[in-house]
C-alpha cells in the first residue's frame, strides 16, 4: 500500500497530525494500537501552565519564549499561529472549547485543584482565577455509589476557594442496574448506560428532585462518548445551570476528544488502522521506505513521509530495560541518561529526569538513527525529548503544536 | 484512649511486629492485663519485610540444627492454628549443574535428624511438580515449606489479644522508661501523630521491638548487642511458581523464591548496615542485580516477568561473633531476663528467632513474665486456632454471584471473619481495588476491626494497592472511603494519599525500568497531571510509615 504520509500513533498527537494532512488533501494512514493517554485526559488543552521555576503562568505565549533551549516548542516556527490552528481544528471536529492564548484560565481537577489551561471543553468547570470559582454556592450531585470522583477532596478544595458546597446524590433505575456488577461503575460505562433518551430523562427528573440550593449544579463528567449532545440536553432540561467535573480515569471528555478527532479524520477519507502496531521498517539512503505491521505481516506500507507519534513510556513509545532507554519501533536515537541511577529522583513528586527522555530530533523534528538523520521520518508529541510535561503542564500543547508543525514541515516539502 | 493512661497494666509489650502481637495474645490468654504499643503501624518492621516463608527448617538443617527443629515444630503448629494465613505449597531444594550434588545427601540426612520430611525426587519429577523450575536442575528434594502471610498472621494475633482484653496503641512510641528503685514500672509513650508524651505504668515490660529492641534496651540503660543485617527482596508481578524453590547448597544470597498470594518474592541479600539507617533502608542497584541474576537461576521465567517493587528489612540478630555477613549466627531465640542479667527488674527482652517462630518466642517470654508476676497458667497458643482459622471456611455462604470473587478474596484474607463483612448493599459491594478485589464493605470492616487509620494500614490489612497497578486508582478511592468510614479530615487524607504514593514509588524506584517505569509514569500522569495531588501535600516530601 502506498500513502503520502503514514502516522504511527493514535493519541492527540497522531490524530492532530493525520487530520491536518488529510485536510490538506494528502492520502494518509494512521496506525494505532488502540488506547492512548487521552483516556486520562482532563478535557482541557494546555499550552504552558507553569514556568520552569514552578510558578503559575498567566500569559503562556510570553512564558514560552523563556523556556530552556531543549523545549520542543522551540521547534515550532510560530507558536501563536499554530495555537490558533489547533483551536480551529478542535472546533471543526465538533469540540466546542473555551479559552484564548492571551491568558490562561483554570480548570478544576477531580480533586478540586485549579490547574492552568488554555482551552477547556465547554461545560466543564473553569474559572478566571486560581484561588476562586465564579460562584458563591454550588451543589455537587454525585451518582450514588460512584467512587471514581474523590468527592471528599473535591468538596473540601472547592470550599477552600470560598465557595459553599452542598453535597447531594442521586440514582436512576438504569444506574441501579449498572451497579449490580461492582466493576461497572466507571465513567465510560456509566456514560453508555445514560446514552438513551429515557435514561437521560430519568436522570433529569432525579436531579430536579434534589431541590438543589447551589447557584449551579456540578456533576461528574460521565455523559457523551462521541459528542456533547447528552450534556446539552441535560443542561437544557434541568432548571438550574449545570457544569461538569472530570472524573478519575477513564475520562469521558478525553474519550470524546479521541472519538471526535478520529471521526473528523475518517470523514475526510483518512485510513485508520486500529488495534495494529508497526513492527519495523525498511530504511534506504537515509529515508524510511515502508513499514510493516503486526496484523498484516506480508503487507508493506509505503509513504513519502512518516510521523512517529507513539508517546512516552506509559504509551510504550519509549521503552526501557535493565540496561537502557530505547525507541522500540525503529531503534531511533534517544536523549536519555545511560546510568539507571540517573533516571529517577527520590521523592515521587520531585522533577523526575525520565520525564525529559525521548527521541532526539533536529530543528525540523526529523529523527536520527545511529547518528544519521532520517530525511522523511518526523517525531511529535510525548515521544519527544526535552521537557517535563507534568511540571510544566504543557503536554497537550506540545502534542498538538508539534503535530501541526510536523504536518507543515511535510506539506512544505 | 485517654482512659488507658490511668490504668496499670501487668505487662506492656513494645513492638507491633509478629513477636509483639504473639506475645500480647499469649499474655492476654493467660489472664494478664496487657498493653501492646507500636511506634508506627503493625508489621512495619521486619515482619512486613521478609519472604512470607513458612520455613520447614530445611534451610537451616545443615548449619543450625536447633533452629531447624524449632522451625518444623512451629511449621506444623501454624498450619493448624493459622490455616487462613498459610498456603500449603511445599518446597523444592534444587541442585543446579554449578552446585555440588554431594551436598544433597548431607542435606537430607540433616533434615531427617531435625525431624523434617525430605524426599529426594528426580529432576523429571521436579519439573512436573513445578513447571517454573530451572529445567537444567540435576537434583531435587521435596520438603514441607509453605507460604504464610505475615500481615494476616499479625492481625489475627492482635484481634485475639484484644478479644482477651488486651489494649493496643499504634503510632505510639516508647521514648523512655519509668524506673523506681531499680525496677522498671512503666513506659513513657509519645503519640507520633500529636507529639503528646505520657506515662503508662505496668509491673513488667517486654521488649519485642525486633532490631529496634537494641535501642529500647539502651533507653533502659542495658546493652543488648544486636546485629542489623539488611535483607533485600524483589516482588514479581505474578505468581510464577507454585512451590517454594530453594537452592540445595549452603545458604547464600537470593536463593529462595516464594509464591505469595498473587505474586512471588525472591530474596534475600544480607549485609551489615549501621543502626542509623534502619528506619529508612534504601535498596541499591547492586542488590537488585544480584537478586535478578540469582532468581533467574531458580526460575528462568522471572527474566520475562515484571518486577513490581523492591523492599528491605533488617534481621534482628543478636551478635555473637564478628561474622560480617551475619549468616553463620544462630537464628535461635534469645530471651533475656534483665533482672538476672543486668540487675534491672521488670524488663524482659525477646529477640532473635524468625517470623515463623514467633509463637514459640511469645511462649517463652510469657512464661518468664508469668513467673515474675506469680501467675501459673499454661500456654494454650499452640492448640487454640487464631480468629479466622477456627475451622475451614465453608464455601457458598453468599448468594450474591457478582460479589463471588471479592468474597473468595476476603475469605482468603480474613478466614471465617470474612462473614462479618457487610455485603448487604450495592454500595458495600462496590470495588475499591480491582486487582485485589477489595470492597467498600471490607474497608469498613478493616476500619472497625483491624486498626486502620490510613492507606498504608489498609494496604497491609487488605492488600489494597498491592496488585499489579500498585495503587493506580484504588489509592484515591480508598482515601475517600476512609474519609467517610474512619472520619479522616479531607486535608489529612490528601496528605496521606500523597505519602502513600510516595511509599509506593520508594519501592518501585529501584526497579523502575520496563513496564514498571511506564506504570509509574502513568500513575504520575493521573495523580500529578490530571489531579494535581502534588499541590495538596505540602513540601514535607512525606513517605508513609
Amino acid at each position: 500500500m502506498k500513502f503520502d504520509s503514514i502516522i504511527i500513533g493514535g493519541g492527540l498527537t497522531g490524530l492532530t497530525c493525520a487530520l491536518t494532512l488529510a485536510k490538506a488533501g494528502q492520502r494518509t494512514a494512521l496506525i494505532t494500537a488502540g488506547q492512548s493517554t487521552l483516556h486520562f485526559h482532563s478535557g482541557s488543552v494546555d499550552l504552558l501552565g507553569y514556568d520552569e521555576q514552578g510558578q503559575t503562568v498567566l500569559h503562556p505565549l510570553d512564558a514560552i519564549r523563556a523556556l530552556s533551549a531543549s523545549h520542543p516548542y522551540h521547534k515550532v516556527d510560530d507558536v501563536a499561529a499554530r495555537a490558533e490552528e489547533a483551536a480551529r481544528l478542535l472546533a471543526d471536529a465538533g469540540l466546542l472549547m473555551d479559552g484564548t492564548t492571551d491568558r490562561n484560565h483554570f480548570r478544576l481537577s477531580p480533586m478540586g485543584v485549579s490547574k492552568p489551561a488554555w482551552l477547556t471543553l465547554n461545560g466543564l468547570v473553569r474559572s478566571a482565577e486560581e484561588d476562586s470559582l465564579p460562584w458563591r454556592t454550588v451543589t455537587f450531585a454525585n451518582i450514588r455509589g460512584f467512587l471514581d470522583i474523590p468527592t471528599e477532596f473535591l468538596v473540601d478544595n472547592i470550599r477552600r476557594k470560598g465557595t459553599d458546597v452542598e453535597v447531594k446524590s442521586f440514582t436512576t433505575p438504569e444506574l441501579e442496574q449498572a451497579r449490580r456488577s461492582p466493576s461497572e461503575m466507571r465513567a465510560t460505562n456509566v456514560g453508555k448506560v445514560l446514552a438513551d433518551e429515557t435514561a437521560l430523562r430519568r436522570m433529569v427528573e432525579a436531579i430536579d428532585g434534589l431541590e438543589a440550593d447551589g447557584e449551579v449544579i456540578l456533576l461528574p463528567a460521565v455523559l457523551g462518548v462521541a459528542d456533547a449532545r447528552a450534556e446539552s440536553s441535560l443542561r437544557q432540561l434541568v432548571d438550574r445551570p449545570i457544569r461538569f467535573v472530570v472524573t478519575m480515569p477513564p475520562s469521558m471528555p478525553g474519550v470524546r476528544l479521541q472519538t471526535c478527532l478520529r471521526q473528523a479524520y475518517q470523514q475526510l477519507g483518512g485510513m485508520y488502522c486500529a488495534s495494529d502496531a508497526v513492527t519495523g521498517g525498511c530504511f534506504e539512503a537515509g529515508r524510511l521506505r515502508y513499514v510493516t505491521t503486526e496484523n498484516m505481516p506480508d503487507e508493506r506500507f509505503y509513504a513519502d513521509h512518516f510521523v512517529l507519534a507513539t508517546g512516552s513510556f506509559q504509551s510504550r513509545g519509549l521503552m526501557s530495560n535493565y540496561r537502557g532507554v530505547f525507541e522500540p519501533v525503529f531503534g531511533l536515537d534517544v536523549d536519555a541518561a545511560d546510568d539507571r541511577g540517573a533516571w529517577t529522583a527520590e521523592y515521587v513528586y520531585d522533577d523526575q529526569p525520565y520525564m525529559r527522555f525521548g527521541v532526539r530530533t533536529d530543528e525540523r523534528l526529523l529523527v536520527s538513527r545511529n547518528g544519521v538523520r532520517v530525511d522523511n521520518l518526523y517525531a511529535s508529541g510525548s515521544v519527544l525529548s526535552g521537557h517535563n510535561a507534568l511540571k510544566l503542564a504543557d503536554g497537550s500543547g506540545v502534542d498538538m503544536l508539534t503535530a501541526l508543525q510536523a504536518a507543515h514541515n511535510i506539506l512544505k516539502k | 484512649m485517654h482512659r488507658d493512661r490511668q490504668k496499670e497494666y501487668d505487662v506492656i509489650i513494645i513492638g507491633g511486629g509478629i513477636t509483639g502481637a504473639g506475645t500480647a495474645r499469649d499474655c492476654a490468654m493467660r489472664g494478664l492485663k496487657v498493653l501492646l504499643v507500636e511506634k508506627y503501624d503493625l508489621t512495619n518492621g521486619a515482619t512486613g519485610r521478609n519472604h512470607g516463608l513458612l520455613h520447614s527448617g530445611a534451610r537451616y538443617a545443615v548449619t543450625d540444627g536447633e533452629s531447624a527443629s524449632e522451625c518444623i515444630k512451629e511449621n506444623m503448629i501454624l498450619r493448624r492454628i493459622a490455616r487462613h494465613c498459610v498456603d500449603e505449597t511445599d518446597g523444592l531444594f534444587i541442585t543446579l549443574p554449578e552446585d555440588d550434588l554431594a551436598y544433597q545427601a548431607t542435606f537430607v540426612a540433616s533434615c531427617r535428624k531435625a525431624g523434617i520430611r525430605a524426599d529426594i525426587i528426580s529432576p523429571e519429577e521436579a519439573r512436573r511438580m513445578e513447571p517454573a523450575v530451572n529445567p537444567a536442575l540435576i537434583g531435587a528434594v521435596r520438603v514441607p515449606d509453605a507460604s504464610i502471610d505475615p500481615f494476616r498472621l499479625t492481625t489475627a494475633n492482635v484481634i485475639d489479644a484484644r478479644r482477651h482484653g488486651a489494649d493496643m496503641l499504634t503510632y505510639h512510641e516508647a521514648v523512655g522508661f519509668v524506673v523506681e528503685n531499680g525496677c522498671v514500672r512503666g513506659v513513657r509513650l509519645r503519640d507520633n501523630h500529636t507529639g503528646d508524651v505520657f506515662e503508662t505504668r505496668s509491673r513488667v515490660v517486654i521488649n519485642a521491638a525486633g532490631i529496634w529492641g537494641h535501642l529500647v534496651a539502651k533507653m533502659a540503660g542495658v546493652q543488648v548487642n544486636m546485629f542489623p543485617a539488611k535483607g533485600t527482596l524483589l516482588i514479581f508481578g505474578h505468581r510464577v511458581n507454585g512451590m517454594v524453590i530453594n537452592r540445595c547448597r549452603k545458604p547464600a544470597n537470593a536463593d529462595i523464591l516464594v509464591p505469595d498470594d498473587t505474586v512471588c518474592v525472591i530474596g534475600t541479600t544480607s549485609d551489615r548496615v549501621p543502626f542509623d539507617t534502619i528506619d529508612h533502608l534504601k535498596v541499591t542497584p547492586e542488590e537488585v542485580d544480584i537478586l535478578i541474576r540469582e532468581g533467574e537461576k531458580l526460575a528462568p521465567d522471572l527474566a520475562g516477568t515484571r518486577v513490581l517493587r523492591a523492599y528491605a528489612g533488617v534481621r534482628p540478630l543478636v551478635a555473637a561473633d564478628n561474622d560480617p555477613s551475619g549468616r553463620s549466627i544462630s537464628r535461635g531465640i534469645v530471651l533475656l531476663d534483665h533482672e538476672t542479667r543486668d540487675g534491672l527488674a521488670g524488663l524482659i527482652t525477646i529477640t532473635g528467632g524468625k517470623m515463623m517462630t514467633y509463637r514459640m518466642m511469645a511462649e517463652v517470654a510469657t512464661d518468664l513474665a508469668c513467673r515474675k508476676l506469680g501467675v501459673d497458667k499454661p500456654c494454650l497458643t499452640a492448640v487454640t486456632p487464631l480468629p479466622g482459622s477456627e475451622k475451614p471456611v465453608d464455601k457458598g455462604h453468599t448468594s450474591h454471584r457478582a460479589a463471588e470473587y471479592s468474597t473468595h478474596a476476603q475469605e482468603g484474607r480474613h478466614g471465617t471473619m470474612a462473614r462479618t463483612i457487610n455485603a448487604d448493599s450495592i454500595e458495600t459491594r462496590a470495588l475499591v481495588c480491582e486487582c485485589e478485589d477489595v470492597t467498600v464493605g471490607e474497608v469498613q470492616f478493616a476500619v472497625d476491626k483491624l486498626h486502620v487509620h490510613n492507606l498504608i494500614n489498609l494496604r497491609r490489612r487488605t492488600r489494597m494497592g498491592m496488585g499489579t497497578c500498585q495503587g493506580e486508582l484504588c489509592a484515591c478511592r480508598g482515601a475517600n472511603v476512609l474519609c467517610r468510614t474512619a472520619r479522616v479530615e479531607p486535608a489529612a487524607a490528601e496528605r496521606d494519599l500523597a505519602a502513600f504514593m510516595a511509599e509506593r514509588w520508594k519501592g518501585a524506584r529501584p526497579v523502575a525500568w520496563g513496564d514498571a517505569l511506564g506504570e509509574a509514569q502513568l500513575t504520575a500522569t493521573i495523580y500529578e497531571g490530571l489531579c494535581g495531588l502534588n499541590r495538596l501535600c505540602g513540601d514535607g516530601k512525606e513517605i508513609a510509615l
